[in-house]
């Protein structure tokens, strides 16, 4: 199989997951098309020596989360790929911003107050659904510094969102109507 | 609170909906289409074009870029005789498109764009789109220096200005007698948001070799101008909606109608660029005729198989592909499809690989 072959098949195999992975964490939904395209991009520019298919999800969660690192440090590539999945991705700007139960927005707000490792740690396990030395290949630390981390997470938060439950009123940190972002 | 319950809450948050997939509209292929079309790392570097593209003809995105101009059409001649009359005898495009078309049709798509263009010599528009769309894209080049006029309907205006603040304090400016808002990325990345005019908005970011200084001076030299001399000042070879028929009857000329094949699905292709356009045309004939092929394979109809087969193989003779074959990749997976299917094996991929 020729690496175009094989990378159009991790495409296939990994976009809906990857997609998955970018969209929780932008505030933006279209800013998921950006990282999104950028980490297959980076994939296929090493299509030729990727890494085994029971290792390549991992590898492209690690990739994403760089990606990701650098969107938030506004560092994202100029020339983007991917404006159709960006449009299509773009929010209906009438959503009904009442439409988010207040409750996950509660436990959203709570989960940006986390530090980052131990919130990556805890959404992988969650969101992503890895076991904890897969969390530790995507973000580069030993699987037992993965528990310690997960225990830690889970420790902060349910202090966190038991605060949070009892407060009524305006949730911070998190938007209740997605704008678009820059253009490219 | 049980670490069980504590991490059901965590689910119950997550943000993601999978029935985003089913909404993409093929999107998530047309991305894999321009990441393929992108040099890999061991190849020469060439400029990437942005994605103004439709579809699957974005495969070949970077290589149009680099491409030329190859005059193709005259944009401002009406085209009297836009009845395609293929192979089969297909409908009149007067009975679809109502009572314009060629020139008119081509003024009455401009009116819905802002239609800036910059007045200063060398300055020349080399990617559009958007003609089908509500909001759409045009690409000025001069030398290393570019500039994208991206516009939006003008609902969108108060949340991408709120977005830019993000980017830098907004400097207040006049570009084509409009309000406008200068946003600073950095010393040579550089853009300007008009205030909303006629149902749409306008945001002109720099790309390439820019200073603010070169950006303000071109700035006072974008201007506002009418449908016609908006056409006019499009490059040639793109295809615009009142030069669909004439051009699609030029590349159908070779290839065999597929049953009931009607020309007027090709007018909604909105402006394309030669490639695009042969992509959207030989795409259309292909996935007619697989799903001809499909059609008559389940009904045992062992004739219209072989005539469907054979259509599908004189693919090869397409004088469109072999055009286009040079700039990208579409050809080539247009001829692996066709090769398989005329062979008896329909990749489940097929509509996603041709944008069916």
């Amino acid at each position: 199989m020729s690496s175009e072959d094989r990378f159009r098949r991790v495409y296939a195999g990994n976009f809906e997951a990857l997609l998955a992975y970018a969209s929780r964490r932008v505030e933006q939904p279209d800013d998921a098309a950006d990282v999104v395209a950028e980490t297959f991009l980076v994939a296929w520019r090493r299509s030729a020596d990727l890494p085994p298919d029971d290792e390549i999800r991992l590898w492209l969660y690690g990739v994403a989360r760089r990606v990701l690192a650098n969107h938030h440090r506004g560092g994202m590539r100029r020339e983007r790929l991917g404006e159709r999945l960006r449009q299509r991705l773009t929010p209906a700007p009438t959503r009904d911003p009442g439409s988010e139960v207040p409750q996950r927005l509660a436990v959203r707000a709570a989960l940006s107050r986390l530090n980052e490792t131990d919130r990556e740690v805890l959404l992988l396990t969650i969101w992503e659904d890895l076991q904890p030395w897969e969390v530790a290949e995507v973000i580069g630390v030993s699987p037992a510094a993965v528990r310690t981390r997960l225990s830690r997470a889970r420790a902060r938060l349910r202090q966190l969102v038991g605060h949070d439950r009892d407060a009524p009123g305006h949730v911070l940190d998190v938007l209740a109507v997605p704008v678009p972002e820059e253009g490219r | 609170m049980t670490d069980e319950h504590l991490d059901r809450l965590v689910r119950d948050a997550d943000p993601y909906r999978p029935e985003i997939i089913e909404r993409l509209g093929g999107a998530d292929q047309h991305l894999l289409e321009e990441i393929m079309s992108t040099p890999k790392l061991d190849s020469p570097a060439r400029p990437l074009r942005r994605t103004l593209v439709r579809r699957l003809a974005g495969a070949m995105a970077a290589a149009a870029a680099v491409a030329g101009i190859i005059a193709t059409s005259s944009l401002w001649q009406t085209q009297p005789d836009d009845v395609y009359a293929g192979p089969t005898g297909l409908p009149s495009a007067g009975a679809r498109v109502g009572a314009i078309s060629g020139w008119e049709l081509d003024l009455k798509a401009a009116q819905g764009h802002p239609r800036l263009l910059i007045d200063e010599p060398g300055w020349k528009p080399d990617h559009v789109y958007g003609f089908a769309e509500e909001s759409g894209s045009i690409n000025f080049q001069n030398g290393g220096r570019g500039l994208q006029m991206n516009w939006y309907p003008d609902e969108q205006y108060q949340s991408y200005y709120d977005d830019r603040l993000h980017v830098s304090e907004p400097e207040a400016t006049t570009v084509a007698n409009r309000p406008a808002s200068v946003f600073t990325y950095s010393k040579n990345d550089m853009a300007a948001m008009l205030k909303p005019q006629d149902g749409t908005f306008v945001e002109l970011r720099t790309q390439g070799d820019w200073t603010r200084a070169t950006f303000d001076e071109i700035l006072a030299h974008v201007i506002k101008v009418d449908a016609e001399s908006f056409l006019k000042a499009l490059p040639p070879e793109i295809v615009t909606p009142g030069d669909v028929r004439t051009e699609a009857a030029k590349l159908l000329a070779d290839m065999p109608a597929p049953p009931g094949f009607d020309v007027a699905v090709l007018d909604n292709a909105g402006a394309n660029d030669p490639y695009q356009f042969g992509a959207a045309v030989a795409g259309r004939v292909a996935c007619d005729w697989i799903a001809e092929w499909v059609r008559a394979d389940k009904a045992g109809d062992k004739e219209a198989v072989k005539q469907a087969a054979a259509a599908l193989r004189s693919s090869h003779q397409w004088k469109v592909l072999h055009d286009m074959n040079g700039q990208g990749d579409y050809p080539e997976v247009l001829w692996e499809l066709a090769d398989k299917v005329a062979g008896g094996d329909v990749p489940a991929w097929y509509k996603e690989g041709l944008g069916c």
